[in-house]
């Protein structure tokens, strides 16, 4: 084997290292299983079927019948069945022992549905509906017009100039969803090869690495199999946010929105490849594990920021953001998702952004390399960049 | 790769760091076939050398030569090389590990995997492969630090205390391990504290002090030859050494003495022996005439002081 390859070799290892890391699984299938109980339970909510049994003396027998006509038509996974019962009485009784969700009789101005603690509202909605109708009808009757007549220029329809403000909802839940999983992820697997690069350090097992192959090689592997792993994370969630999505009624907007995902995954991986650097560079220059937190302060910022700024600037400060690295990497997916970019400013976007982390990569490569042989406890960004080997 | 042996010379090695110089212009060499023991106390420069030699730190001043060359990185990786401080990666299995490093030192998986399991079935860890590196005692921990050095063939040795936490036995199989490859022409140089395994160990020591090399060469010849100070025990009152021309009587107490052969010359100690034995035979007898050798300790103390 060349050194060329040596990559290669850290990366294979830092990846099987991981995916055999029991948190790790034990983390990521839990995340699984809340993604699929929140889909499941969407979907299951949105296809539950309800059946209400309506208790029904002589005397209100006719308008319940109109109630179940009606209920189809006003909900399609409704349905209405009459009890009939003898009188109020027995009615009351159906009630309470609950063989009646609710009893529908006749009052002196019109009409009451009875519970035993409440009156479910999709029962309610159905029965005030048809039963206004009917009532409305038969009055209309009474007095020689009919219900089109009376509502004759009473409509008042919407129209919208702007998007769909549904739409437009949703897409901004996806943004802020995006911009979550953004920090969340970045944040997780850059503290990891954060504490993977102290690890090398401290137990001077980096010196024997040092001795066998570039350094540059052992710092490009980490920072590639730590991207491959967030990313190969974020599209496992992605795929099953997906599936589960199709199941319930956002379904229709899903082929709106998965390019704004493809484009989510291209920029995590340009933004988090400069976050990860720099969190290399920070486990670097701690020399025990309880620097790390001290040392990776900066970066942590910097995430926040990015993380708070995503979620609350607005305006003007998001057009300017959205075109600076690193803020960017989130910002930019999250205007193509709201339709407020379009693909060219995306894609010059993600020019600058990758520009940049090239340019931050360098850098980090030096400090890295320099900080790695210093054994005197924690460096300052500053004393690491002009240290000499 | 090549991976034969060469000696390997240090010529005006210096590193400062600021104002301070760690190592102020070393030379030695590490002969092929030797181990050179490399003896210093704490901060005497030890590490930061063998660091230089690696190449893990750069060199402010002078130079590592490899045979006749200067030392360059593709060298450097045919070098078994132990470092200062322990413990691998703490969580990755032993021999999962060690094959990932023999890979980076430029083996075939395959090769990695069986110079691997040879080496550490002759350390007495093959039953403790598939275990975590943290798992094990120090002492093993050791071993595998040790199997991590040796198991690429290596065209040199440059051990940082490897000796240091090991049992008695232990030292003895490891340098058992380390003469097999002395044997096969490879030079070693390995740094400890404990010098009375050094002394027993070693075929050649470079004594480090505040960054300087204060003495080379073997035990003896670090010891002055052979030793001027012996023991008499007679049979009756020694005091007549006293007397004996050439010799110093450092101490006499009855029947026993200790005596300086006041020379610089071999044979001129060897010539004065003869005298001391003679003339005790003449008076009574001796029981015991004996050299006394001091302990490298002394040595040391001696030269560092």
């Amino acid at each position: 084997m060349k050194t060329t390859n040596a990559w290669t070799l850290v990366a294979r290892r830092e990846l099987s290292v991981r995916l055999r890391d029991k948190t790790f699984i034990g983390s990521t299938l839990l995340s699984l299983v809340i993604l699929v109980a929140v889909f499941g339970f969407q979907a299951w909510n949105a296809n539950k079927a309800s059946t209400y049994d309506l208790a029904v003396t002589s005397q209100s027998q006719q308008m319940g019948q109109v109630v179940v006509d009606a209920a189809p038509g006003i909900d399609d996974k409704v349905t209405v069945t009459l009890v009939d019962v003898a009188d109020d009485q027995s009615a009351k009784a159906a009630v309470t022992d609950e063989s009646a969700d609710a009893w529908l009789h006749r009052t002196s101005d019109g009409w009451q549905l009875v519970g035993k603690s409440d009156v479910s509202p999709g029962l309610q909605d159905i029965a005030t509906q048809s039963i206004g109708t009917a009532v409305l009808a038969a009055n209309a009757d009474k007095v020689g017009t009919d219900v089109t007549a009376l509502q004759k220029g009473t409509d008042v329809t919407t129209d919208i100039l702007d998007g769909d403000a549904e739409q437009a909802g949703i897409a901004k839940a996806v943004g802020f969803g995006m911009a979550i999983l953004f920090y969340m992820s970045a944040a997780i697997f850059g503290m990891y090869l954060a504490m993977s690069v102290t690890e090398e350090k401290q137990s001077r097992i980096v010196e024997i690495i040092a001795t066998s192959i570039p350094l540059r090689h052992l710092l490009f592997g980490k920072l590639i199999a730590a991207v491959a792993l967030a990313v190969g994370q974020l599209l496992l969630y992605a795929a099953v946010a997906i599936v589960g999505a199709s199941f319930t009624e956002w379904g229709d907007m899903l082929p709106g929105l998965t390019s704004g995902l493809i484009w989510f995954i291209v920029f995590f991986i340009a933004g988090f490849t400069m976050i990860a650097a720099l969190y290399a560079v920070s486990g670097a220059l701690a020399s025990r594990q309880e620097d790390i937190q001290s040392t990776s302060f900066p970066v942590t910022m910097l995430l926040m920021v990015m993380f708070f700024g995503a979620m609350f600037a607005s305006g003007p400060i998001v057009d300017v953001l959205a075109w600076i690295p690193p803020f960017s990497a989130i910002l930019q997916p999250m205007r193509l998702v709201s339709g407020e970019a379009q693909w060219w400013e995306a894609l010059i976007s993600l020019g600058i952004l990758a520009a940049v982390t090239v340019g931050v990569i360098l850098v980090a490569e030096r400090i890295y390399r320099r900080a790695l042989m210093q054994t005197g406890g924690k460096l300052s960004y500053k004393d690491a960049w002009n240290a000499e080997l | 790769m090549d991976r034969a042996p060469q000696t390997i010379t240090v010529e005006g090695l210096t590193r400062r760091f600021g104002d301070f110089t760690a190592v102020d212009h070393v030379d030695f060499c590490v002969p092929q076939g030797k181990m050179t023991g490399f003896v210093g106390g704490n901060g005497a420069g030890k590490t930061t050398t063998m660091r230089m030699i690696m190449g893990v730190l750069s060199i402010s001043e002078g130079r590592v030569m490899w045979g006749d060359q200067p030392m360059t990185a593709a060298h450097q990786r045919s070098i078994g090389y132990m470092p200062e401080e322990r413990g691998l990666y703490p969580k990755q299995k032993v021999a999962d590990q060690l094959i990932y490093l023999g890979q980076l030192k430029g083996l075939s998986p395959k090769a990695a995997r069986e110079s691997v399991m040879t080496l550490l079935e002759r350390l007495g860890l093959g039953e403790r492969t598939s275990d975590a590196v943290e798992a094990l005692s120090l002492g093993n921990q050791q071993r595998v630090q040790i199997a991590a050095a040796l198991m690429i063939e290596p065209a040199a040795l440059i051990l940082d205390e490897p000796f240091s936490g090991l049992d008695p036995d232990a030292v003895d199989s490891m340098a058992e391990l380390l003469r097999e490859h002395t044997a096969r022409g490879v030079p070693v140089l390995f740094s400890s504290h404990q010098l009375d395994l050094v002394d027993r160990l070693c075929d050649q020591l470079v004594i480090l002090a505040k960054g300087q090399v204060r003495a080379t060469g073997t035990p003896t010849k670090l010891r002055g030859g052979s030793p001027r100070r012996h023991r008499l025990v007679a049979v009756r009152d020694a005091g007549w050494v006293r007397e004996v021309p050439g010799v110093s009587a450092i101490d006499v107490d009855g029947p026993v003495a200790v005596l300086d052969l006041v020379s610089d010359s071999e044979a001129e100690r060897q010539r004065l022996l003869g005298e001391v034995l003679a003339e005790g035979l003449r008076r009574g007898g001796v029981t015991e005439l004996s050299p006394i050798i001091p302990p490298l300790s002394e040595v040391y103390r001696e030269v560092t002081a």
